[in-house]
């Protein structure tokens, strides 16, 4: 926890809201991409935006290629990185169905449901779902949920002119003045991650906001509460007890994803482990997992090595009869564990009862 | 630059009215909004090696009814068709202070544009104080007509015709093929004074 002073005021304690995504758990399900469109992305110009998405790695995700569209910081230089606004094609979907038709065309079910418009060039957000890479029977892939990382340097409120972009002090959270926004998009070329998306009716861009209204509500993320299979964790990075702080301080086992891009992101992963590679004869090589080293380590860094062996190190433990602090924060045998100190069931807020509407 | 006085029933908020023709235009130089002056590092190093502000002139009239002001812009179009952003004209107000409208306004000399975009569904007024530090004033009572024609951009930005006496307006354009905004623009190098009737 850092201090930052305000002009004619006490220091201000700078707090940061972190993520962590377990990436051995995480079944691709998107049941966090569907909760955070339900809360936020339903409106004009939002039908084709997932601020939460849950690409297949190795993959083009989403937009398509986004990890060659530049932006962050060069390490070299320490300037920015000019980068690419990804496109409404880039990104994809946002389709139109023919419903009349399949359901009141009278065409007997002989028509189905599919997108509209050219076929050619068409993208979605898991468009190239379960694909991975490899060669049967040694092919492999995961998933990785990704959203606005709410960097620490967030070159995207450096690259905004009119200031509508903001880091809030008491958690971190990058946010947006809609009222503010001219629609300049310097901040979609300028995030690496590219997980801004642009409102083509209203003119804005928009983001993951953090579901802040349930943060200061008490409530955790959508994204969090939802997940099935309690692969995320959310927390305050500075809560010494918290498994956020365990994750990623104390254990060093969650990992930022492209740390290199020099933003500081506050979404961390726990590397997956694989299954090992099958010889030739179809005997298990137990020495070579099935997903190269050195392509989680273009992802991770080279830390995910020692994360990975570190983890195997605490199963072996816990298969040997012994114990691990490490692993039962991991497994979240409580439920709310996950949640940090955001722990209020939203079933619970009334309106006007806990400072939120209905 | 002189302001027709026009009587009610005109037909001047279509650009291609031909009362226009009969309404004196003056042709304005542009010029880019420098580099150095662009809000921040990111935009600067994006645009280091890369031409903005490139159109070279544009013209004006102006007419008045008495209740609103009509300004027609003029300017030839990129003939490159247009990616993920739209050409944009404004028309540029003087808040009494005559500095920096090669910088579309100042911290200390704000100034009030009239802004239309290509594709935006209404003009906006915006209080600008600098390259893209732009702060939306909403509609003001602002309309807006356009037409692309022959490589030509003609667009009739009015609004109410409460125009200071020693009002001086400026130009600006953004060619949205070349992905020009905010502060990426081509401005005019000097004031017009408004000679209302």
């Amino acid at each position: 926890m850092t201090t930052a002073k305000s002009s004619g005021s006490v220091a201000k304690k700078l707090r940061q809201i972190a993520w962590v995504f377990d990436l051995n758990k995480c079944i691709g399900c998107q049941t966090c991409s569907v909760a955070c469109k339900v809360l936020w992305t339903r409106d004009e110009g939002e039908q084709h935006q997932w601020w939460m998405s849950v690409n297949t790695m190795p993959g083009l995700g989403t937009p398509k290629n986004w990890q060659e569209m530049g932006g962050g910081i060069d390490p070299e230089t320490g300037k920015p990185r000019p980068g690419h606004q990804p496109t409404r094609e880039e990104f994809g979907g946002g389709f139109d169905f023919n419903y009349d038709e399949v359901f009141y065309g009278g065409t007997a079910g002989k028509a189905h449901l599919e997108p509209q418009g050219p076929r050619e060039n068409r993208w979605a957000m898991n468009w190239d779902e379960d694909q991975g890479a490899g060669e049967w029977p040694n092919s492999y892939y995961f998933y990785l949920p990704r959203m606005c990382n709410h960097c620490t340097n967030a070159v995207c409120v450096d690259a905004c002119p009119t200031g509508a972009l903001q880091k809030r002090p008491d958690d971190g959270l990058v946010l947006r003045d809609e009222e503010i926004c001219m629609g300049d998009r310097f901040c979609m070329e300028a995030c690496p991650y590219k997980k801004i998306s642009f409102n083509y009716e209203r003119h804005v861009a928009q983001q993951c906001i953090g579901c802040f209204p349930r943060i200061e509500a008490g409530v955790a993320p959508a994204c969090v509460r939802q997940c099935p299979g309690r692969a995320v964790f959310v927390g305050y990075l500075d809560d010494e007890e918290g498994p956020v702080h365990r994750l990623v301080e104390e254990w060093g086992i969650a990992l930022p994803l492209l740390a290199e891009a020099g933003t500081g992101p506050n979404v961390y992963y726990v590397p997956p482990l694989a299954p090992s590679r099958l010889n030739e004869d179809m005997s298990i090589d137990y020495d070579t997992p099935r997903i190269p080293p050195e392509y989680l380590e273009s992802l991770f860094g080279p830390a995910v090595h020692g994360a990975l062996a570190k983890l195997k190190g605490e199963m072996e433990t816990v298969r040997n009869g012994g114990s691990s602090e490490m692993l039962k924060t991991l497994i979240a045998y409580k439920w709310k564990e996950l949640l940090g100190p955001f722990t209020v069931d939203p079933a619970e807020l009334t309106p006007n009862g806990n400072g939120v509407g209905a | 630059m002189k302001v027709a006085n026009v009587q009610a029933g005109h037909d001047l908020a279509d650009p291609r009215a031909a009362t226009w023709t009969s309404i004196a235009h003056e042709s304005v130089s542009l010029a880019p909004v420098p580099l150095r002056n662009q809000p921040n590092e990111y935009i600067r190093t994006k645009w280091a090696d890369r031409p903005y502000g490139e159109t070279p002139s544009a013209s004006v009239a102006a007419a008045s009814d008495g209740e609103r002001i009509y300004l027609l812009l003029e300017w030839e179009d990129d003939p490159r068709p247009n990616g993920e952003f739209q050409d944009g004209a404004a028309v540029l107000f003087s808040s009494g202070n005559s500095d920096g409208l090669a910088t579309l306004g100042t911290p200390t000399s704000p100034m009030t544009l009239w802004y239309w975009e290509d594709r935006r569904p209404a003009p906006l007024v915006l209080q600008s104080s600098g390259p893209g530090v732009f702060r939306k004033q909403g509609n003001g009572n602002l309309a807006a007509q356009a037409g692309l024609r022959d490589g030509r951009w003609s667009v009739v930005l009015s609004g109410p015709a409460a125009i200071p006496p020693d009002a001086k307006v400026g130009v600006a354009v953004w060619n949205g093929t070349n992905e020009e905004r905010a502060g990426l623009a081509a401005v005019s190098r000097e004031w017009l004074p408004l000679e209302l009737s």
